[in-house]
């Protein structure tokens, strides 16, 4: 007979390993322990001993080669084996091998678990079947296939999914009858399947002790404080109701279940999943990862007053020369730095170390999310633009970005970008320069917020400008006085009339 | 502070005044069962480290290079005091009549833990860094007010905290140090300085001993030679003398992890040939056979039977490895509480269910190698 080894898991939840080197040749006699083989997993070399005595028949594995957990790395014939039994060896050992590992392994499934009789049979008519060949291995079978990952990984597929639902619990202790909260849960749910939900049931531990003893089992209880907390009240009812009229369930109208919990945060996604890194992540992430690392960053702030810009814009969304427009604060802030820029030629450049260049044209980048990630198409020539014609640029840049339809050419060579994290309800932030350029201008939301016109506090519409810049050519003086300026034109947009 | 040293490593005993009586006090066959205590433990270690390389067990911690520390404290202990070991205690545990069936158990992931507590006065293997000092003051609290109520046994009963370098850097450490002092609580700290806390060397950790520790929490510290099985006694045992109905002691017991931390541990990444060739020629059970030749309490026949025993333990351990069967779903929740929980059997359901939405093994037909 012949006895396999097969590679076992040698550190914690290894895969794989390389063979690097055989220790043993074909015909070598090997004693129990014996090393054979040096692997190299993920975490170290490792010697491997041999569980068996005798000769070695084969070297399955090639140096060099990486294999599965459970894989066969050598067979060794067993001392005084003889030659008679040594045909189909190989065919014989594996199938042993097999044997012995189903049969083990169906032995765990089947202990906790009625509906595993079927299987247990099946396992103990295939060893009868295989016959000679599993006793003989009887005794190294349990060695090759009964480790804890010695095994060739078999994975059964599901045929259905787990759901608490399913639980039969019709032999679980009695539940006392609903009461409170729970009373129409009875009536419209199955209630077996919420029972983890239940036993999750958020109390205070004061609110516990009270249950306790109180006799109210805090699980039974759907909470009527916040976020579903069973609160005192909910405690000193149902004790009240316990007392009243035990066993009868008080009809109150209920919260609706909360949703079963299956433990993942997404129940229908994977536990961990592997994303591959391409196209625009794999272009954003070198990006990124280039000007974070290679251009010192500069980040200003300032919280200014757009009230007027946002009646400016109320009376161009009536304007029928808009119509179909998008008239948003963004507009009025891509006017507000075209204009700033004329004024501060600094921010409107690129750094080449030995020099940088002043750019007399806005090339205006503005980010944009799209569903491939984030691209900044550029509106060419920006300056030229008049008012409307910003604004008709700005709505068919946004529809093709979210479309996917932006073409490389259209995300080429800006001078100058606007993020608009508005829309996403934020304020401030410090975005990375996009390549090539030295200013990229951060705009926050629109707010209602108090603030002091003429000594008094009134409600105006108030918003955070900001942005980040390359500190080698543009000082904090720049940068504050190109943002001011980006500012002023928002809070007095007036300023724009030529 | 040197270390407290009685056998060189070339197996010659040096006086010492406070510590030789102590040695001098034992009788040959506690002498010859020290002996047998490290080498039966040196060779069912390797054969639970050969077990895992071979898939047998999911993961092996290795005691090698610490047999003297572990033999001669636990030998300068009582039967009934307790001990709260970490995961390296094997000699400890082989001591203390756990079998090398039990003691791989939990390395199988086919129990918890591989015995019970109560019936060696030996903890399961805490994997929990430090978790063994809390759990050791806190029982020695227990006796401390057993003894205060009149029970006669707890009088003058001790606890064994085992803890390693690595742990000492824990706040458990430091909490347990504070209460067993402010208490003065009977517990013998047992650190075993093994030098390295996976790669992290002890000097990293500890800038200076770490039984100077000690005089922080207001009790004594000493620095014993672990690899000097009986010095690590003579330590033990004078400290526990004192600890019995007084307050705590710190013993830093330095010593070296020949192998790796577990068997998912590389230790050629991060420490040199040459560190471990030289704590080799410290070895524990060498300089201790030298010795017990030169005096006459050993022979060759002696020997033999003792690696004979030793043999037959590991390939006992070999042979019926594969008996201890995974716990079953059912066991794993039933001995959760003493009484029925319905929590419990609320997810025992749940687990059962999900277990049996799986399709038949289709190896099961035995034609899965073809």
């Amino acid at each position: 007979m012949v006895d396999t080894f097969n590679l076992p898991d040698v550190g914690e939840g290894l895969t794989e390993a390389e063979v690097v080197s055989w220790r043993v040749a074909v015909g070598d006699t090997v004693a129990v322990n014996d090393i054979v083989v040096e692997i190299e997993t993920a975490k170290s070399l490792v010697e491997l001993p041999v569980p068996f005595a005798g000769e070695v028949r084969e070297l399955v594995v090639a140096e060099g080669e990486t294999i599965e957990v459970g894989s066969p790395l050598i067979r060794i014939r067993a001392e005084g084996a003889d030659d008679e039994d040594d045909a189909d060896d190989a065919e014989d050992a594996e199938e042993a091998e097999h044997d012995a590992g189903s049969t083990t392994s169906t032995a765990t499934a089947a202990s906790g678990d009625g509906a595993g009789e079927s299987r247990r049979d099946a396992a103990a008519g295939s060893s009868g079947t295989s016959g000679s060949s599993s006793g003989a291995s009887s005794d190294s079978g349990a060695l090759t296939g009964s480790g804890p990952k010695a095994d060739a990984p078999r994975r059964r597929p599901r045929t259905r999914h787990a759901d608490l639902g399913l639980v039969d619990d019709s032999d679980l202790p009695p539940m006392p009858a609903p009461a409170g909260g729970v009373a129409g849960v009875a009536a419209d749910q199955p209630r077996h399947g919420r029972d983890l939900a239940e036993m999750v049931a958020k109390a205070s531990p004061p609110v516990r002790a009270l249950a306790k003893r109180l006799g109210v089992a805090v699980w039974e209880l759907v909470g009527s404080g916040r976020e579903g907390q069973v609160t005192r009240d909910d405690v000193e009812r149902r004790a009240q109701q316990k007392k009243a009229a035990p066993g009868e369930a008080p009809a109150e109208p209920t919260t609706p279940p909360e949703p079963a919990f299956n433990g993942k945060l997404r129940p229908d996604a994977e536990r961990e999943e592997r994303i591959a890194v391409r196209g625009v992540r794999k272009a954003t992430a070198a990006n990124v990862t280039d000007m974070a690392q290679n251009v010192p960053h500069v980040s200003v702030f300032k919280e200014i007053d757009v009230s007027r810009t946002m009646e400016v814009r109320a009376a161009l969304r009536q304007d029928p020369s808009y119509e179909g427009l998008s008239v948003s604060p963004m507009l009025f802030a891509a006017k507000a730095i075209i204009w700033a820029a004329r004024r501060n030629p600094q921010i409107n450049s690129s750094w080449h170390e030995s020099h940088y260049v002043l750019k007399n044209y806005v090339n205006l980048g503005i980010a944009a999310a799209t569903p491939r990630g984030l691209v900044v198409p550029v509106i060419h020539e920006a300056q030229t633009f008049s008012t409307r014609g910003l604004a008709a640029a700005i709505t068919q840049l946004t529809v093709d970005a979210r479309e996917g339809r932006t073409t490389p050419a259209e995300m080429q060579g800006g001078t100058l970008s606007i993020t608009n994290i508005g829309p996403l309800g934020l304020d401030g932030g410090t975005p990375i320069l996009p390549p090539g350029q030295s200013a990229i201008v951060a705009l926050g939301q629109v707010r209602k917020k108090p603030w002091v016109v003429d000594g008094h506090v009134v409600p105006r519409d108030v918003m955070t400008i900001g942005g980040s810049f390359d500190h080698r050519l543009i000082d904090g003086e720049h940068a504050g006085r190109f943002i001011t300026d980006v500012g002023s034109v928002l809070e007095e947009p007036g300023l724009l009339i030529d | 502070m040197q270390p407290i040293q009685l056998l060189a490593p070339d197996g010659t005993l040096t006086e010492d005044e406070t510590y030789s009586p102590y040695v001098d006090a034992l009788d040959e066959s506690t002498l010859r069962d020290l002996y047998r205590s490290m080498v039966v433990e040196r060779r069912v270690d390797a054969e639970a480290t050969s077990l895992q390389r071979q898939g047998q067990l999911s993961l092996w911690v290795q005691a090698l290079g610490q047999e003297g520390a572990q033999a001669g404290t636990v030998t300068a202990l009582r039967a009934t005091d307790m001990i709260f070991p970490t995961y390296r205690e094997h000699v400890m545990a082989l001591h203390r009549g756990i079998t090398p069936q039990q003691l791989v158990a939990q390395f199988r992931a086919t129990a918890h833990s591989g015995w019970r507590p109560q019936d060696h006065r030996f903890n399961t293997y805490g994997v929990v860094l430090a978790s063994q000092t809390l759990h050791a003051t806190g029982w020695a609290m227990g006796i401390q007010r057993d003894a205060a109520a009149g029970v006669e046994a707890a009088r003058d009963e001790l606890v064994l905290a085992c803890f390693g370098d690595g742990a000492s850097s824990q706040g458990d450490v430091h909490e347990s140090m504070v209460f067993a002092s402010s208490y003065e609580l009977p517990v013998l700290f047992f650190v075993q300085n093994n030098q390295w806390a996976i790669s992290v060397p002890a000097t990293t950790q500890a800038r200076g001993p770490l039984a100077d520790r000690a005089v922080g929490y207001g009790f004594e510290g000493v620095r014993v030679d672990g690899n000097d099985v009986l010095a690590s006694y003579a330590v033990a045992a004078r400290m526990a003398e004192q600890v019995r109905g007084g307050g705590p002691k710190l013993i830093e017991s330095v010593t070296y992890r020949m192998g790796a931390h577990t068997t998912a541990d590389d230790p050629t990444k991060y420490r040199t040939a040459d560190e471990v060739e030289e704590w080799g020629a410290k070895d524990p059970v060498a300089r201790y056979s030298t010795w017990l030749r030169g005096r006459g309490l050993i022979d060759d026949a002696f020997i033999d039977a003792v690696e004979a025993e030793a043999q037959d333990l590991a390939s006992d351990l070999r042979r019926t490895i594969h008996e201890l069967t995974p716990v079953t779903l059912e066991e794993n929740f039933d001995t959760v509480y003493a009484e029925p929980h319905r929590q419990i059997e609320v997810e025992k359901a749940w687990l059962r269910d999900y277990e049996a939405g799986f399709a038949e093994d289709s190896a099961a037909g035995g034609k899965g190698g073809a």
